[in-house]
């Protein structure tokens, strides 16, 4: 593994390559030759399976983080690529044309994160939720409780306790509180 | 339904139950369990939760206490989405994901239980996720360390050593607060803490004065010399350290300037009625009675035996712990409420007595202003001290008996503050230091704080615990040193003082002088046998006092070391008590 991981360091200026574990490598490379580098794997190392597309949101730096991950059934390890992209109007050049089920992920990365992949077939389509007017809800922006709250109904019965207030009425309710007398006070 | 469907109503279902009840990844993220005797209730899973799954109940036999809610978590699975930040941000560590996974029920109120209580089925389970520690936290694990002169440039000084946090350092502490709140409920004046600690995050000074301020009034004070209890229960310190809540308190008094006080807690003008109130004492509690009646609109007078306000805190701690300058911003703003104070005012019966005619209430916090002594033979030798009045005379600008040997009996942290004191002195006079600090407890049960116990030796004294005095041997009418004999235990079976002795294991300790150090007794010789009879008096002879430190005379109220033991907050969060106790009694007596 570590010579392949050596020649995409040399190929495509890998960085970061990181062996997580005996059979599991992560490399970054530049977006421009991400796909590349996924095609090369795929044509010419034996990573012939796509096993999963995914993404993180790191939106500290303003960057979407893309990983492919990668099988080889004859030495099975895998290695993951992944390769960052801007966040705002973020779109990646597709890999539909790799594998079919690019198609899917890269679906559902839109639907989840707003990223395009021009050309991508379906790729506008709905993927889990319909009608979803909000910004895409995987991105970390997007305020989940607040959803929550104003979609979904509370279940009745249910009741909670702020331990620091529930703690003064079991330990001490005679908490004296004083505030400045005001002269209309008298 | 769709009419597509239809045409599958006699086929086989697509769907079976799994026939193998295969057993998820180890992993896998199931259903809770919580290990209840380690949870405290402290409410960062619900806190965390963005599906609002979670609410905290209160749980039949599990108590709330100090560190302990009593509340425990309560999971809503129909909005629960297993992504198991509850676990990962878990103070205790206590809950986790079992791997189960299926669970048929037809009554949707069984989706909602309390894991580790209610009965379920795989609690038995080992497998599932559990945080991964270590090396895995939402939070910092380790405090911010303060800095500190080194012992060996402040040996020789009484100049505050404790540095206190820059902005960056208090922020990036501050950020380490889960907001639980547990700590409060330790707080004797059950200060706003995680309120403050938020002001420090957002860098609101003004509005975390004001807070500090709602409960306690000697915020300067305490951010240095506080017993700091709340951080004993400090939810983030049950799996790291504990927050520096004692620091951060100072961090805010630190950064605003005594002139802004008035505006940023609006005191510019205040209402005064022509109600009168006097104050035996300018202590913590003393001073904490005078800043609520002031604001309450009553006229104070605070009657102090010394030359200068503080009681304990001025008198007893060393400056190196507690700058005066520090004090006195804390009592000068106070004093600028309009509260009056009487300075070398010693009073006695025929003066307490007139008070009662002359005030419309009496708030009593004298302290504990007397040493008691082992009564030890040779432990009446002229070169016997009490270290309380040693500290006074410190403070005072005194001259003291510095020898080059001297040994301290005690293990609390008056003992430690006259070590240290005693120490530093040495260092000045002789360049070297020949303290040492003997007591009865161990080095685990000595009372003082363990920071001061570690500072103490850094500065070169000694600190030999778990001994008990026998002798002071005097020779010419000289001290020559300190007789002990090994301490076998300190307390009986009823956790009463009972000290056994190893009469056989014994050692001398060189010394020229002797300070005791082993408790405070209070003067209350202005209580005159007439008002004594008419006080109620409750368990352990104390007098009686309701929950707004009102004594059965109900003009009489008292607080601070006289009803609670030496500590700077208890004697803070009585004088809040008791100002509130007068104005509901003053205002009673007007109806």
């Amino acid at each position: 593994m570590n010579e392949i991981l050596d020649k995409i360091k040399q190929k495509y200026s890998a960085e970061d390559v990181k062996v997580q574990r005996t059979g599991l490598a992560f490399v970054t490379v530049n977006k421009d030759v991400a796909l590349d580098a996924v095609t090369w794997l795929r044509d010419y190392e034996g990573y012939s399976h796509f096993v999963m597309m995914s993404c993180v949101d790191w939106i500290e730096d303003g960057k979407f983080q893309l990983l492919y991950l990668l099988h080889n059934p004859v030495t099975k390890t895998d290695v993951g690529v992944k390769t960052l992209i801007n966040r705002d109007n973020p779109a990646m050049t597709s890999g539909h044309h790799l594998w079919k089920q690019v198609w899917t992920y890269q679906r559902e990365l839109k639907e989840a994160f707003g990223i395009d992949f021009p050309g991508s077939p379906r790729v506008d389509e709905n993927f889990v939720v319909e009608g979803w007017v909000d910004i895409p809800h995987m991105r970390r922006d997007f305020n989940t409780k607040e959803y929550s709250e104003e979609t979904y109904f509370p279940r009745p019965g249910r009741e909670t306790h702020d331990p620091a207030t529930y703690m003064r009425e079991q330990l001490y309710p005679n908490q004296p509180v004083t505030a400045k007398r005001k002269d209309n006070d008298k | 339904m769709p009419f597509t469907a239809w045409s599958k109503i006699v086929k086989d279902p697509v769907t079976i139950k799994d026939p193998l009840n295969r057993e998820a990844a180890p992993r896998y993220r199931g259903f809770h369990d919580n290990d209840v005797d380690e949870c405290i209730g402290c409410g960062t899973c619900e806190a965390i939760c963005e599906n609002e799954a979670i609410d905290l109940v209160p749980v039949d036999g599990i108590e709330t206490k100090d560190g302990d809610s009593g509340l425990r978590p309560k999971i809503d699975y129909g909005r629960c989405c297993w992504c198991a930040l509850c676990v990962d941000i878990c103070t205790t560590n206590s809950l986790r994901l079992t791997n189960e996974y299926t669970w048929v029920d037809t009554d949707p109120d069984n989706f909602r239980f309390v894991p580790g209580v209610d009965e379920k089925d795989w609690y038995e389970k080992e497998d599932g996720w559990r945080k991964p520690v270590p090396n895995y936290h939402f939070y910092g694990q380790e405090r911010v360390e303060m800095e500190e002169l080194p012992a060996e440039a402040r040996g020789d000084s009484f100049i505050e050593f404790v540095k206190g946090y820059s902005k960056d350092q208090a922020q990036q502490e501050a950020d380490r607060c889960v907001e639980c709140g547990i700590c409060i409920g330790t707080c004797p004046a059950h200060m706003g803490i995680p309120e403050y600690i938020k002001t420090i995050r957002n860098d609101d000074m003004e509005e975390g004065l004001k807070i500090l301020y709602d409960t306690n009034p000697l915020p300067e004070i305490c951010g240095r010399i506080c017993t700091h209890k709340c951080e004993d229960v400090c939810s983030v310190g049950i799996n790291g350290d504990p927050l520096s809540i004692r620091w951060l308190k100072r961090y805010i008094a630190d950064q605003v300037p005594s002139e802004q006080y008035h505006e940023i807690l609006d005191t510019q003008k205040i209402f005064k009625g022509d109600t009168k109130i006097a104050i035996l004492g300018s202590g913590p509690a003393g001073l904490s009675t005078a800043y609520y009646l002031s604001l309450l609109g009553h006229n104070v007078t605070i009657f102090e035996k010394l030359e200068k306000a503080g009681g304990m805190m001025r008198y007893g701690i060393p400056e190196y712990r507690l700058p005066y300058d520090q004090i006195d911003k804390d009592v000068d703003y106070i004093l600028s409420l309009g509260v009056e104070i009487k300075y070398n005012t010693d009073v006695d019966a025929k003066m307490f007595k007139k008070l009662e005619s002359d005030f419309d209430a009496v708030f009593i916090s004298t302290g504990l202003h007397a040493g008691r002594s082992t009564r030890i033979p040779g432990s009446d030798h002229k070169h016997v001290f009490q270290s309380i009045d040693l500290l006074r005379q410190i403070t005072a600008g005194e001259e003291i008996m510095v020898p080059e040997k001297v040994v301290i009996i005690g293990g609390g942290n008056v003992a430690m503050d006259i070590t240290r004191s005693m120490a530093r002195l040495q260092k000045i006079k002789y360049g070297k230091v020949q303290t040492l600090a003997t007591s009865l407890e161990s080095e685990e049960e000595m009372p003082a704080d363990r920071e001061e116990v570690v500072e103490a030796r850094e500065e070169g004294a000694i600190i030999d615990p778990g001994w008990g005095p026998k002798e002071i041997e005097i020779v010419d009418g000289k001290i020559k040193g300190l007789h002990v004999v090994k301490v076998l235990s300190v307390f009986d079976e009823d956790h009463r003082f009972n000290p056994k002795f190893d009469e056989d294991n014994k050692k001398f300790f060189d010394a020229d002088m002797v300070v005791e150090s082993i408790g405070q007794a209070p003067d209350l010789s202005y209580i005159s046998d007439e008002l004594k009879e008419k006080l109620e008096l409750g368990p352990r002879g104390r007098y009686l006092l309701n929950e707004y430190n009102q004594t059965s005379v109900e003009w009489l109220f008292a607080g601070g070391d006289i009803v609670v033991g030496p500590d700077v907050i208890h004697g803070i969060a009585d004088g809040h008590k008791a100002a509130v106790g007068i104005d509901n009694f003053l205002h009673n007596k007007k109806k």
